[in-house]
């Protein structure tokens, strides 16, 4: 595998190399500023998002002019997360403009003992991975020598709510918990497979989505959850690549279980108070976010979102990337975007 | 509640077999079917305050509502035949577009727990469904939920329908979901908004003018 990039190598690298400073712990002149777009690129850039999910061309695309038209550090696949299921054979539901999610009432494993029949989805079998992967290969060749290109994969738990159906996994952990660490680990080497091809495709990080993380409180995430995080990081960092680890929802008392896990972002939902994760991940985790998506950004003002990313910054400290808590809300305002990107653009070391 | 530690119990441990059985041995003991009933209730107020206080979690409560649903299917036909009935009736679906519905499962048996008859709509719910459903079923309480940004945006639809039906007026209208907010809830003309489903029965039995006794987590 070819890796990726180290901090100094490439050409002057912009962005991609302030964002690969910072994360290294080096001096930057000012902060990154990585937020998640996917149906607010999918909006600027005219295009249904159900082409957005399907077409690597639109995505890259999409992705280009919004961190173009906005400035930001970063171009991401991120889109939704059904690729991995829906190349494993699960039965996803589309929609035009919205991203496609899966029937849980047809669920993959709906019966357990399918599980040991599954094979694993090949990244490169011409599928929705695949379709990842030439994002990524376009990102890389449209900017990528100047901004950081951010693969995405799901994590154990997101996968494994994917495949089972969110619901019966709930269930599941007290019913069968060892099919529960079977299906995990299942997803994990999937993972690992997957973000080992973004890796060849040339990102530099690569992001963990784990949303269901948050459903389950510190005991079963540690237990079941947090051991394969920790294996698909790691398995990350040795292939040279950087981590993004972004599980929605209110993560509050396993941030520094999460810090544990050596992923170079932790990047916090809104329901997470800033300052308490601060405490918990020490002084040298780069935390990301975490404005309210809906309140603080989408129905906000750029004098208020200028003064609530103070506040974050404030709490968080140097080690500190800018961005929302979650997605972007396609309907948010320009200017709003803008105001975020330009507190970035004027704002280095402790607020 | 004193006499009903064992169900109390099963239900808080997610045990429905026990759960079950010690409903089944109650009744055959000659326990009162509303009594019974209310150690279910006063057991999921329990469970409520656990998770609002952080002590469980989303696994915890699907297994004690699991218990309770099962301990129900015991005790509803006894209920049926000594003529008790749930006063109130709420309504409940995942708004037009959004397939997603762990959130207003959850809601839904944590309403059920509490005592309420629920009529779950499904996902994918359009704002004329709500007023059809919320008109066959009387329903003193309607629920709609989100998970998405974009799909949150369509709750506005279905509450101005709502609003629209004349009939439908002493209905109260909660709202929840991940994007959602209280700022949102009031924005698009809702009663309530319920960050979370311990919070949905506290807020629905409020509308209802059912006192609560504030359960204690412990």
């Amino acid at each position: 595998m070819t890796g990726a990039r180290d901090a100094g190598a490439g050409p002057a690298g912009g962005s991609r190399e302030l964002v690969l400073r910072h994360l290294a712990g080096l001096p930057v002149d000012r902060l990154p500023a990585m937020p998640i777009t996917m149906m607010f690129a999918a909006r600027l850039a005219g295009v249904p998002y159900a082409d957005y999910c399907r077409d690597a061309t639109v995505l890259a695309r999409a992705q280009g002019l919004v961190a173009d038209t906005f400035g930001f550090d970063h171009v991401s696949c991120i889109s939704d997360p059904t690729r991995e299921a829906s190349d494993l054979g699960a039965t996803i539901q589309w929609f035009d403009d919205q991203p496609p999610a899966i029937d849980e009432s047809d669920a993959l494993l709906a019966e357990p003992r399918h599980l040991a029949a599954l094979r694993p989805a090949d990244p490169l079998g011409g599928g929705r991975m695949t379709d990842r992967i030439r994002a990524v290969e376009l990102l890389r060749a449209g900017g990528g020598s100047t901004r950081i290109v951010e693969g995405w994969v799901e994590g154990p738990i997101a996968e494994g709510a994917d495949l089972r159906g969110i619901n019966t996994l709930m269930l599941d952990f007290y019913d069968d918990p060892g099919f529960v660490g079977e299906l995990f680990d299942f997803a994990t080497e999937g993972a690992m497979a997957f973000a080992g091809a973004q890796v060849d495709a040339g990102v530099d990080i690569v992001g963990i989505g784990d949303a269901a993380a948050s459903l389950v409180g510190p005991s079963l995430y540690e237990e079941f959850v947090w051991p394969r995080e920790k294996r698909l990081i790691d398995r990350i960092h040795g292939l040279g690549a950087k981590v993004r680890l972004h599980i929605c929802g209110n993560m509050s008392r396993s941030v520094g279980a999460m810090a544990r896990l050596g992923a170079d972002i932790i990047d916090l939902d809104s329901l997470v108070p800033l300052e308490a994760a601060r405490v918990a991940a020490g002084p040298d985790q780069v935390l990301l976010g975490n404005l309210n998506p809906v309140t603080e950004l989408m129905g906000s003002t750029p004098e208020a979102i200028t003064n609530r990313l103070a506040a974050c910054h404030r709490a968080a400290g140097s080690r500190w990337i800018v961005g929302a808590g979650c997605e972007i809300p396609a309907a948010t305002p320009r200017e709003n975007v803008a105001a975020l990107v330009a507190y970035a653009r004027t704002s280095v070391g402790t607020a | 509640m004193p006499g009903y530690e064992r169900l109390a119990s099963a239900i808080l441990s997610g045990d429905q077999a026990t759960a079950a059985g010690e409903t089944r041995g109650a009744l055959e003991g000659g326990a009162d079917p509303q009594a019974v009933l209310d150690a279910m209730t006063a057991a999921m107020d329990i469970v409520g305050a656990r998770f609002q206080s952080g002590q469980i979690f989303v696994p915890e409560m699907l297994v004690s509502a699991r218990a309770m649903k099962e301990a129900m299917a015991v005790l509803e036909p006894i209920l049926t035949a000594s003529g008790i009935h749930p006063e109130h009736t709420a309504i409940i679906g995942s708004i037009k577009g959004d397939i997603h519905d762990i959130g207003k499962n959850i809601v839904a048996m944590m309403w059920r727990g509490a005592n309420f008859e629920v009529v779950d709509l499904g996902v994918n719910v359009m704002p004329a469904r709500f007023v059809e459903a919320a008109r066959e079923h009387r329903a003193a309480i309607i629920g709609i939920s989100a998970l998405l940004s974009t799909t949150m945006l369509g709750m506005r639809d279905a509450v101005r329908a709502i609003r629209a039906a004349e009939d439908l007026a002493g209905a109260t209208i909660i709202v929840g979901g991940a994007p959602v907010t209280g700022e949102f809830a009031t924005a698009i003309g809702a009663d309530a908004y319920a960050p979370n489903a311990a919070a949905a029965v506290d807020v629905a039995r409020a509308a209802v003018g059912i006192g609560t006794s504030a359960p204690s987590a412990s």
